[in-house]
């Protein structure tokens, strides 16, 4: 009986030591790669990112600055087979479906217009499954904006704006974080978009009260007409790089 | 684009703004202004495009929706150009407008004997006069998803199907044909650009005939160059040529003198995937320098004309693409940087959303030295639904075979991209354009096509004709006042092809240097006037007028203002030009040559 919960303690020792080695090897890998980042040296980095992603694949931190050098490097193709294989090898983690549809984002810019539709709706269905996995904050907002990118004809605008209140709801149950500024910025644009002018307005006045920082929100609230409209569009304009950089969720500070 | 070419550029712009401001009618803007005069001049015909049977028939109509084109021409040398104009539905007529010289037009297609065409394998959608065999009358080449029909001009008002001994027998889906001597030995060779790889689509046997890609497609019927062997026949020298690798789904095709070494280079717009640039050896064989020249694309290019819009010395190129709302191409203008590269500069310079562009034509057209830029667009004008959503899931849908019609759907009453604005963008002179075209009067919602420029009424004034699918025909008289002086000049080749096509006309006057080459039909579905046309300005006498021939002979000439001048290569302004252009030679007026 001794032996075997010696047996047993032994075994769990060396699971933990194991997991111990494996998450060390992870944040070995992370280090090594941000290094190179760092340096430019964009093979080495996109290297032992990948290493460390596929060690701890629902990160999302290593998966952001995996794409960070996937996007230097230009190697938009690269990123997609790799998350491609990794959400079939780890189908639940929803880290890993947000950052595999930010891969698609980050290869729209370089694309011709209809690959662009192909793209943007891939990264659609995987930002999806992320919510489906996890309905947190992120992966809503990140969702509901991705429907503002998407023109009027196909009539996605009321599903970003049902996607967005839901993130707002979820925030205001968190602690006040500096990126949800976004979610007023966003939900203003859509219901801009959907021709609920007066609720764009209302939700950026209550977004500038609780961020009065924030320039977007008062560009916006000071500007009507044609002005408005061309400070929206430029942000949802598909030729041009949208940051999907995911550094606001571990460096953002209570504000 | 390297850095360097954009600094160049940016920097040419400068110095066409510097330029600008010495010059004398830049100060004051007149309104440019058209009245539409299709019907009063008996012009206004209806387009049909082609309808097809079966369940894909509606597909194909809407992937097959050209075909409305204009030819200007005057093919019966008395001195005001003619206007042909094509159909393209099973039986419709071509029509052959015969120019009154009063501002009224009379058909003559059905007694001329060039009215037919769109016989039930064979679509109309391109047309084109030149003269093949150099006797002065201007013959006619109709260009058909289907084979071609060569109409030699008998010189008598009727025409003479030669379609049978030309050599021009490859059946082709052709959308657009240029005329331009490539290797300058004075005759004028044709190049087809080809939509559709060559399947009979009245005839479908496989569906899978549509694009294999939408950004970068390769299964388009490429482009033919065909050469002129002088004795009235045609050869074909694709492949000799280089350009036998082309498998793009071309639309429009233009011709110029791109790098100022006295040969035509190509540019070949194409539709869903990148265009072409190939500069001529001067050996029978052209070079492709895309990559260096302006990148590979992945638009929709469907207009190519050739022009120096800056007055810089360089011609630049004009290339219309799909701006909407759910598409956001921009059009783009290359600037010529002189150096091999081109800079696309059409946002800067305000000519990049189009919408869904088709003809986009330079011509100056208040004779203020500064080529303005006239563009129409959009698809299909219907219903009040949208076809766009139909199309997202055949192109989202992963496995789904596009290039089978079966997988499209109907488009039925649906709107695609339709009643769209036409542009008029002002050539302010300091390298930007105004869009104009409501105060012109041009700013009409048909489904444009064609541009043919033209001066109807030899006052120095270019008019504008626009045709439309399955839509009426639009002719915009100009009536601008307080325009500028001008000079026309009709060329006539000697040693040079009779047409002039490829020659090169520099103008120096009131402080600006503007050249012009006369074009064998760039820009989508219409070929314009074959006169050279300059507005000067205030200015009151031209300081130095050179022509540069495709010979290779250059001469001075002097030429008197605010009239048409017809120059015959060597032997200057010749006083009765129409006659000696059909080969009745006569006197000559002032002249000074080289060689």
């Amino acid at each position: 009986m001794i032996r075997k919960y010696c047996s047993h303690f032994l075994i769990a020792v060396l699971a933990i030591l194991l997991l111990c080695g494996l998450a060390h090897a992870s944040d070995s890998d992370f280090q090594q790669g941000i290094k190179a980042l760092g340096s430019n040296d964009f093979a080495t980095a996109l290297r032992y990112l990948e290493a460390a992603v596929t060690d701890d694949p629902d990160n999302v931190r290593y998966a952001s600055e995996y794409r960070k050098a996937a996007i230097k490097n230009k190697d938009f193709d690269r990123s997609l087979k790799f998350f491609e294989k990794l959400t079939s090898d780890h189908p639940n983690s929803a880290n890993l479906h947000l950052n595999f549809g930010f891969a698609y984002v980050d290869k729209i810019p370089v694309a011709g217009s209809i690959t662009q539709v192909i793209l943007a709706n891939n990264a659609l269905a995987q930002f999806s499954k992320a919510v489906e996995l996890k309905p947190n904050w992120i992966n809503l907002y990140t969702r509901g904006v991705s429907y503002l990118f998407w023109p009027k004809v196909f009539n996605r605008a009321p599903n970003g704006v049902a996607d967005l209140e839901q993130a707002l709801s979820v925030q205001k149950r968190e602690q006040r974080q500096s990126y949800h500024a976004k979610t007023y910025i966003a939900l203003g644009d859509a219901y801009w978009k959907t021709d609920q002018l007066d609720k764009a307005r209302a939700i950026w006045q209550e977004g500038l009260k609780l961020f009065p920082d924030r320039p977007e929100l008062k560009t916006r609230l000071a500007q009507q007409g044609d002005d408005l409209k061309n400070t929206i569009e430029a942000n949802f304009d598909p030729n041009k790089r949208v940051d999907t950089d995911l550094r606001d969720l571990w460096a953002s500070s209570q504000k | 684009m390297g850095k360097f070419a954009k600094v160049k550029a940016a920097v040419c712009v400068l110095m066409v703004s510097i330029s600008s401001n010495a010059w004398a009618v830049q100060e004051s803007h007149p309104a440019i202004r058209f009245e539409e005069i299709g019907a009063k001049a008996g012009v206004r015909v209806q387009h049909h495009t082609r309808k097809f049977r079966g369940k894909n028939a509606e597909v194909l109509r809407m992937f097959t929706s050209g075909g409305a084109t204009v030819a200007v021409g005057d093919y019966d040398n008395d001195g005001f150009e003619d206007i042909f104009v094509t159909d393209s539905d099973t039986g419709k007529p071509n029509h052959l407008f015969h120019n009154n010289g009063d501002l009224t037009f009379t058909d003559v297609a059905v007694k001329a004997g060039v009215a037919g065409g769109n016989d039930p394998l064979s679509v109309v959608s391109d047309a084109l006069w030149f003269d093949y065999d150099n006797d002065g009358k201007l013959d006619l080449l109709i260009a058909r998803f289907g084979t071609p029909i060569l109409y030699h001009n008998e010189g008598n008002g009727k025409f003479k199907d030669v379609s049978a001994t030309s050599g021009l027998n490859k059946f082709g889906n052709t959308i657009a044909v240029i005329a331009f001597d490539y290797n300058n030995d004075g005759y004028l060779d044709l190049m087809f650009g080809n939509y559709f790889k060559p399947v009979n689509l009245q005839d479908l046997k496989d569906p899978h005939v549509l694009p294999n890609d939408l950004d970068n497609a390769t299964n388009g019927g490429g482009v033919t160059l065909w050469r002129n062997t002088g004795k009235g026949s045609f050869e074909e020298v694709t492949d000799k040529a280089g350009f036998g690798q082309i498998s793009g789904w071309t639309l429009d095709i233009g011709h110029g003198d791109f790098n100022n070494d006295g040969l035509q280079d190509i540019y070949i717009a194409c539709d869903y995937g990148t265009d072409h640039i190939f500069i001529n050896n001067g050996n029978g064989t052209f070079r492709e320098v895309t990559e260096k020249a302006t990148g590979w694309d992945t638009k929709k290019g469907m207009n190519a004309d050739v022009a120096d819009y800056d007055n810089d010395g360089w011609l630049d190129i004009y290339v219309t693409n799909i701006t909407d709302e759910y598409m956001k191409e921009c059009n783009m203008l290359w600037h010529n940087n002189g150096d091999g590269t081109f800079t696309d500069v059409s946002r800067e310079t305000g000519t990049c959303d189009t919408g869904w562009g088709w003809a986009g034509k330079f011509a100056d057209l208040d004779n203020d030295g500064w080529q303005d830029l006239f563009v129409v667009n959009g698809l299909r004008s219907a219903g009040p639904e949208s076809y766009v959503p139909l199309i997202l899931p055949v192109i989202t849908t992963p496995g789904l075979d596009i290039t089978d019609v079966n997988n499209w759907p109907d488009i039925g009453n649906r709107t695609w991209s339709g009643y769209q604005k036409k542009r008029l963008f002002r050539n302010l002179g300091n390298g930007t354009f105004k869009e104009v075209s409501s105060e012109a009067g041009v700013d009409n919602q048909l489904d444009g096509r064609g541009i043919g420029v033209i001066d109807l009424d030899n006052d120095g004034r270019l008019d504008l004709v626009q045709t439309n699918a399955d839509q009426p025909l639009f002719l915009f008289h100009n009536v601008t006042e307080k325009q500028g002086n001008w000079i026309e000049l009709k060329l006539i080749g000697v040693k040079s092809n009779r047409d002039a096509i490829g020659a090169r006309v520099k103008v120096q006057a009131g402080g600006l240097t503007q050249i012009r080459e006369v074009d064998g039909g760039n820009g989508y579905a219409g070929q314009s006037t074959r006169r050279v046309h300059f507005g000067i300005g205030s200015a009151s006498k031209i300081d130095h007028l050179e022509i540069r021939w495709p010979s290779g002979h250059t001469e001075s000439v002097n030429v008197p203002l605010n009239r048409v001048s017809y120059i015959e290569e060597g032997h200057g302004v010749v006083a009765d030009g129409p006659l000696r252009q059909s080969g009745n030679p006569s006197g000559r007026l002032g002249v000074k040559s080289s060689r």
